[in-house]
């Protein structure tokens, strides 16, 4: 890691303030997330909508499961984001068998499970460890942060369902005067598909927007616990001072 | 520019102060703590207001009224600029120019929650949050206030002994801080890290052959405190 090439002015922080710094990653490389988030995305909800015909809350679920694996690509695009980097979709397609294949069983049960998986994904995914280090070095990671890391989590979750909500009310408001009741027990009670697609719908916007938020929030939080256990933010000062 | 998020805010004077604005996690989280500690404050109400019949209805109502609009009001005003939910995430409000949260601007931020929490559940509250860098949302920008982080994080400890040292040059005021920085956080690394930062400045603490640059860099992180004369 060449720490005095990270576009992040480091400082200690506390952690909230750390995914604030995530926000701000994602707005600054808008354009690398968006040509390589999109596109992907696209394919990922469209394959998970065309499942509403076997059963109408299935891509709901699917997107939900398949979540930690899409959280893999936006993290490369940001890895290198810190890094002043731009991502092509030709750059992610390059490494795909490490950012798409690598861990796919574990991403896919375990990850989806795991109450803090954007903090500490980046050690899994970037610093390539196997085995009891890898295990180590997560638990050192979470040391004295599971709170903070936990309640970025909950947060997100929360505004998900805050946007989720949102969207679907929109569609509520847009009704025509008089008919607001009938638009809002279809949307919540009737067992067709037109009602669960446009749930689907909100919920793949929502996610599409919010994933890399999410993924950015984590991977920051990731860099700060380093740099109060390694001192990066000096490390940083000493190399463009003196060398 | 390494990017950061820190909001300048130029004082009458000319100087400029960095704040640091808190954004989506650190204010969700306090929101979460104050509709808990409101929601608790409101069946303790009911509880003892029950037992007055209608009129305890009508006084829970007025209560209800006061918790809403009133609770962050008062809190903000009091001397920690911060509601209790704030509070416990080390964050503060105050007005964009660095100054204490007027009333009528802490008024104002409230009353336009109303309009954050539409369309539901403060969706949009949360997107404003998410999309400007100063971390405002709509009663921020209405009242010209900012919630920034009152507390700042140390992790400095006290400097191991050293004989105190001049550097080989001078040092300019960030390479200064950046030196006591580094001796301040000896407790926190292991002596391999601590050796290896400073070897990154050895230009500036030159010394014999071989040997460890840290005691010498320790030494000039001394002088650069002001201690001179013998080793403490």
């Amino acid at each position: 890691m060449r720490v005095e090439a990270l576009a992040l002015q480091l400082r200690p922080r506390p952690m909230a303030e750390a995914a604030d710094l995530g926000v701000l990653l994602v707005h600054r490389h808008a354009r690398s997330l968006l040509r390589t988030w999109a596109p992907l995305f696209a394919v990922v909800a469209l394959l998970a909508l065309a499942t509403i015909e076997i059963r109408p809350w299935l891509p709901t679920l699917l997107l939900f499961c398949l979540k930690p694996w899409l959280d893999r690509s936006l993290l490369f695009v940001l890895a290198r984001a810190v890094f002043n980097d731009e991502t092509r979709f030709a750059d992610l397609w390059a490494q795909q068998r490490t950012v798409w294949w690598q861990g796919l069983l574990s991403t896919l049960t375990l990850r989806r499970l795991s109450p803090w998986r954007s903090y500490t994904q980046p050690a899994l995914q970037l610093e390539g460890q196997r085995g009891k280090a890898r295990r180590q070095r997560r638990a050192q990671l979470l040391a004295g942060k599971r709170g903070a890391a936990f309640g970025m989590h909950f947060v997100f979750a929360n505004v998900e369902i805050a946007l989720c909500a949102g969207l679907a009310m929109l569609v509520v408001w847009f009704a025509p005067e008089g008919l607001h009741r009938n638009v809002l027990s279809w949307l919540w009670q009737s067992a067709g598909v037109g009602n669960q697609l446009v749930l689907a719908l909100a919920y793949a916007l929502v996610i599409f927007v919010l994933e890399p938020f999410y993924v950015a929030a984590g991977f920051v939080m990731y860099l700060n616990r380093r740099v109060e256990l390694e001192a990066w933010d000096i490390e940083q000062e000493f190399r463009r001072a003196f060398a | 520019m390494p990017l950061d998020t820190l909001y300048l805010a130029e004082t009458p004077e000319g100087i400029a102060l960095a704040l640091r604005p808190a954004g989506l996690v650190a204010r969700g989280l306090a929101w979460m703590i104050d509709l808990a500690i409101r929601l608790g404050l409101l069946v303790a109400a009911s509880i003892v207001l029950r037992a007055l019949g209608g009129f305890g209805g009508a006084l829970l109502l007025i209560t209800y009224f006061a918790l809403e609009w009133g609770y962050p009001v008062v809190f903000e005003l009091s001397k920690s600029g911060a509601t209790p939910g704030k509070r416990i995430m080390g964050l503060q409000v105050v007005m964009d120019s660095g100054l204490p949260v007027t009333p009528g601007a802490s008024i104002v931020r409230n009353l336009l929650r109303t309009a954050d929490f539409l369309p539901f559940l403060y969706a949009f509250g949360a997107a404003t949050l998410l999309l400007r860098a100063d971390f405002k949302r709509l009663g921020d920008l209405a009242a010209g206030t900012l919630v920034v982080y009152s507390e700042s994080v140390t992790l400095h400890g006290a400097l191991p002994p050293a004989d105190p040292m001049p550097p080989a040059r001078t040092l300019t005021q960030t390479e200064q801080a950046a030196v006591v920085a580094w001796a301040g956080r000896a407790p926190r690394l292991t002596p391999a890290r601590f050796e290896e930062l400073a070897e990154l400045a050895d230009s500036i603490a030159p010394a014999p052959q071989g040997g460890a640059t840290a005691p010498r860099l320790l030494g000039v992180a001394h002088w650069l405190l002001g201690h001179r004369g013998a080793p403490r």
